[in-house]
This record gives structure tokens, C-alpha cells and sequence, in this order.
């Protein structure tokens, strides 16, 4: 069985669907790119994994534990909230918005949840928030408030601040599009250096050399569905369906 | 010459009125502050009915004088079969002040809980935060950032308000003064007890104007 398997996921807004039966299922180690236009649903997918949607119907099973099931013509029916804390603890979440806590230093952004969460003691937590500052190249702004922060920093520390809780999963929601594009770039190298060490990862995002050149897979999601995926050389390179192939053009 | 040890004369008696006055102002202030927090959280609950209640409540509390407010619970309630029963004025003063206060601070706190981004809730949520965790450590400490221009008004209207009570005859500092007043048919008197307001809302002023710039520390 795969490490994160999705089958079928239906979501509405408002009777408006978003998500028409989207599945994937990924290997552990695994980083998967999601792109598509805006509205595609691709966002959406990806919170229904970090359980910030509540999906209407389909299955989620992850590392063989089921988050959501759905029997027949049913409606989905979730786990106890036990079940969901314990799945939710497995995924970091990077947003576009970074939703760094304002009121905090980077420091007490980065040991809150593993104190308040997890119930570890500051200096249990410390030698790892040091390590994970110091890999996002940021250890000298520690005691600072994130206004204080450029974009680029803010999702470093974002990013830093997901990995103290030790997921074994990592979803970006779409960590760049917020930022200035001279900044993009230190961003990016620090998901990359998360790929390199075999952190399972979905990426939704509109960085199209960056997704080639990092993903395993590609999937390109429009209106609700996914069109294609597959290997980034093919996916971008040799599109097979003419939404792929219209979408890639636009970008260019 | 006259007139300033007549005002030191009557200083210290109109000073008496400090304990009710101050006394009610603290323990109203300590007390609504929590229920207009969980006031304002019941307002936002998900459950329809809690929603409704509460707005009833604020409408109520807001949509009649407080004067009316205190008579009724001075006077009003021992009449009301099962529940009436006869408090001692400061109670009920107490309990009068704290509904009609918790009221408007239960939409302040409802207006600053609402101006927090979704993406604090989302933020929290992902890194395993509870409810209650999310509500103590990262949306209330901003919201207070928010609300404290707000708050530091209702603070100084409750010191004010204070002086209802002469309604109940319990003598806060401006009921003093007005008895002195009518027994000396002079109205210097009032100087004293408008500097008497003064000091205390220069006090009040300046703890807000502290806590405003210790929250400075970070912007949004």
C-alpha cells in the first residue's frame, strides 16, 4: 500500500464542485508537484490532506492509517479526533501567506507547537530549533518579530517552524506566489534541500522550472480534475493532453 | 483665602467616597473583562442558538440605560417569582455594572477576534493546536493588541459610570460632593470632585499609554 493514498475526493463550496474525483497515491520519499491555473482545485486538494477541508466524499489513507472513508454511496465519514490529531501531526504545512504568529519571535514561533503540542520543555526542544534555523540560514534573526522579516525569511522560518514538529510529510501551498521574485530563489533552494534528503512531499505551485526540476511527478489539475501526470521530462516536454499543452504555453 | 481652606476642608470628606468609588471600579473592571472574553467567544460559537442568545443579551444590555438596569436589579428583582431575591446594594451595583459592561466589551473582543486572519487559525491548526490552545496562545494575545484604544474608553466611561450608584444611595465621591453642595449652597465643591476624576483617568490614561507601547514591540 502506497504511503499516502486519496481516492476520488469530492469537495464542494456552496454545491459548487472543486474537486471531481481527484486520487493520488505516493511512495514515501516521494515529492509531487501539483500545477494548473487558479481555481483548479489544487489548493484545495491539498488542504483536504492537511485536513483545513472536510471533504465530502472519497478515502484518505495515510502510512496505512484511513483519515477519511467513504462506504458505497455514502457520505465521507472521518476517524476520531484522536486519529485525525495523530494523522495531522505526521504533515508540516507551508501556507502562501507564511501565517507566522506576528506576536512572536522567530524563536517562540519555532518552539510553540512542540512545547504547547507536544509537551516538550524548551531546552528539550532547543538544540533542534538551532539545527533547523541554522539549515534555513537563519539563526541570527531568531530573536526577532516576523514584520521584521522579508517575505523570503518569513517562509524559511515557516518552513522551520513545520519541520520542529518532525513531519514526515511536507505540503507547500504554493510557497512562493507571495513573494517578490528576487526572493523566490532562497525559498526554493531550502524545499529543494528537503527533496535531496527524501522528505515525501507535495508542492503545489506556479514555479514551473523549479517544479521540473524538483518533482518526481508532475500533475497539472484543471477545473476540478486531474488532466495529467506523469514524469516532469514528460509532462513538460511531450504534454499529451491539449489543457497541459495550452496551460504550459500561457506560462511561458 | 477663604475659599482654599474651604476646599481643604472638604478634600478628605469627599475623598471618603474613593473606597465605593474606586472599590466598584476594580472589582466591575476585574470581573467583565473575562465575561466579555467568553462573552465575545460565545458570540462566535458555531452553534446557532449560543449566537442568538448572546446577541439578545448584548441588544438588551446595550439598548437600556444602566440606570434602568441597576433599579431593576435593586428593586426589580426580589419581585421576580422563584429567582427574586433582595441583594444589598453593592451587589447589587456589582452584578449590574458587570452585565452592562461585559456587554460592550464582549463586542470589542468580538470585533478583534474577528480581525485576526484566517491563516492564524490555519497556522495553529496544522501544527496540532486545540482550540483552546489556539484561542490562549495566538488569537486572544493579538486581539489585545488590537482592542486596547477601545478598551482603555470603556475603562475610563466605567470609572465614570461609577457615579450612578448615588442611585442606590451609597456614597461614591460625587454623591458625597453633592450632599455638600446642597448643605453649603456652594458648588466649588464640584472642582473637587472633577479633580478627584481627573487624577484617576490621568492614572488610567497612563497605564494605557504604557500597555499600548509594551504591545509596540511587534507589528502585524
Amino acid at each position: 500500500m502506497s504511503f499516502i493514498e486519496m481516492k476520488e475526493i469530492e469537495k464542494s463550496f456552496d454545491g459548487l464542485p472543486v474537486l471531481k474525483k481527484v486520487s493520488l497515491s505516493m511512495d514515501k520519499g516521494e515529492v509531487v508537484a501539483i500545477i494548473g491555473p487558479s481555481g483548479s482545485g489544487k489548493s484545495t486538494f491539498l488542504r483536504c490532506l492537511g485536513q483545513l477541508e472536510v471533504i465530502d466524499r472519497g478515502t484518505i489513507v495515510v502510512d496505512g492509517t484511513p483519515l477519511v472513508q467513504t462506504e458505497g454511496d455514502g457520505n465521507a465519514v472521518y476517524t476520531d479526533k484522536k486519529t485525525q490529531q495523530a494523522l495531522l501531526l505526521k504533515m508540516g504545512m507551508v501556507f502562501q501567506q507564511f501565517n507566522l504568529f506576528p506576536h512572536m519571535t522567530v524563536w517562540d514561533n519555532i518552539l510553540i507547537a512542540p512545547q504547547m503540542v507536544k509537551g516538550m520543555k524548551a531546552a528539550d526542544i532547543a538544540p533542534t530549533a538551532e539545527a533547523l534555523l541554522k539549515k534555513v540560514g537563519l539563526w541570527e534573526k531568531k530573536d526577532v518579530y516576523p514584520s521584521k522579516l522579508s517575505g523570503g525569511q518569513k517562509q524559511r522560518v515557516a518552513i522551520a517552524r513545520a519541520l520542529a514538529m518532525n513531519p514526515s510529510i511536507m505540503l507547500f501551498d504554493e510557497p512562493t506566489s507571495a513573494l517578490d521574485p528576487e526572493l523566490t530563489g532562497e525559498v526554493l533552494r531550502t524545499i529543494q534541500q528537503l527533496a535531496e534528503e527524501h522528505m515525501t512531499m507535495i508542492i503545489v505551485t506556479h514555479e514551473m522550472a523549479f517544479a521540473r526540476q524538483v518533482a518526481d511527478r508532475i500533475i497539472f489539475m484543471a477545473d476540478g480534475i486531474i488532466q495529467e501526470e506523469g514524469k516532469p521530462e514528460d509532462v513538460f516536454t511531450n504534454p499529451k493532453s491539449p489543457r497541459t499543452k495550452a496551460f504550459l504555453d500561457s506560462m511561458l | 483665602m477663604e475659599l482654599i481652606d474651604y476646599l481643604l476642608k472638604i478634600t478628605p470628606v469627599i475623598a471618603n467616597g474613593l473606597g465605593v468609588t474606586v472599590s466598584l471600579f476594580l472589582i466591575v473592571l476585574v470581573l467583565s473583562v473575562p465575561f466579555g472574553v467568553l462573552a465575545a467567544l460565545l458570540r462566535l460559537s458555531p452553534i446557532g442558538i449560543v449566537r442568538k442568545i448572546m446577541a439578545f443579551y448584548v441588544y438588551i444590555m446595550r439598548g437600556t440605560p444602566l440606570m434602568l438596569q441597576i433599579l431593576f436589579i435593586y428593586y426589580g428583582l426580589p419581585f421576580i417569582p422563584y429567582i427574586g431575591v433582595q441583594l444589598d446594594d453593592t451587589t447589587a451595583a456589582v452584578i449590574s455594572f458587570v452585565l452592562n459592561y461585559a456587554a460592550y466589551l464582549c463586542e470589542i473582543f468580538r470585533g478583534g477576534i474577528q480581525s485576526i486572519p484566517k491563516g492564524q487559525y490555519e497556522g495553529a491548526k496544522v501544527l496540532g493546536f486545540t482550540y483552546v490552545q489556539t484561542m490562549r496562545k495566538i488569537i486572544l494575545p493579538q486581539v489585545v493588541k488590537r482592542v486596547l484604544p477601545p478598551l482603555a474608553n470603556e475603562t475610563i466611561n466605567l470609572l465614570k459610570d461609577t457615579s450612578l450608584v448615588y442611585i442606590l444611595a451609597m456614597n461614591d465621591v460625587l454623591r458625597i460632593t453633592r450632599g455638600i453642595v446642597q448643605r453649603d449652597f456652594d458648588t466649588s465643591a464640584f472642582i473637587v470632585a472633577a479633580i478627584f476624576y481627573l487624577i484617576m483617568t490621568f492614572v488610567l490614561t497612563n497605564i494605557f499609554n504604557y500597555l499600548e507601547k509594551r504591545y509596540a514591540v511587534y507589528d502585524e
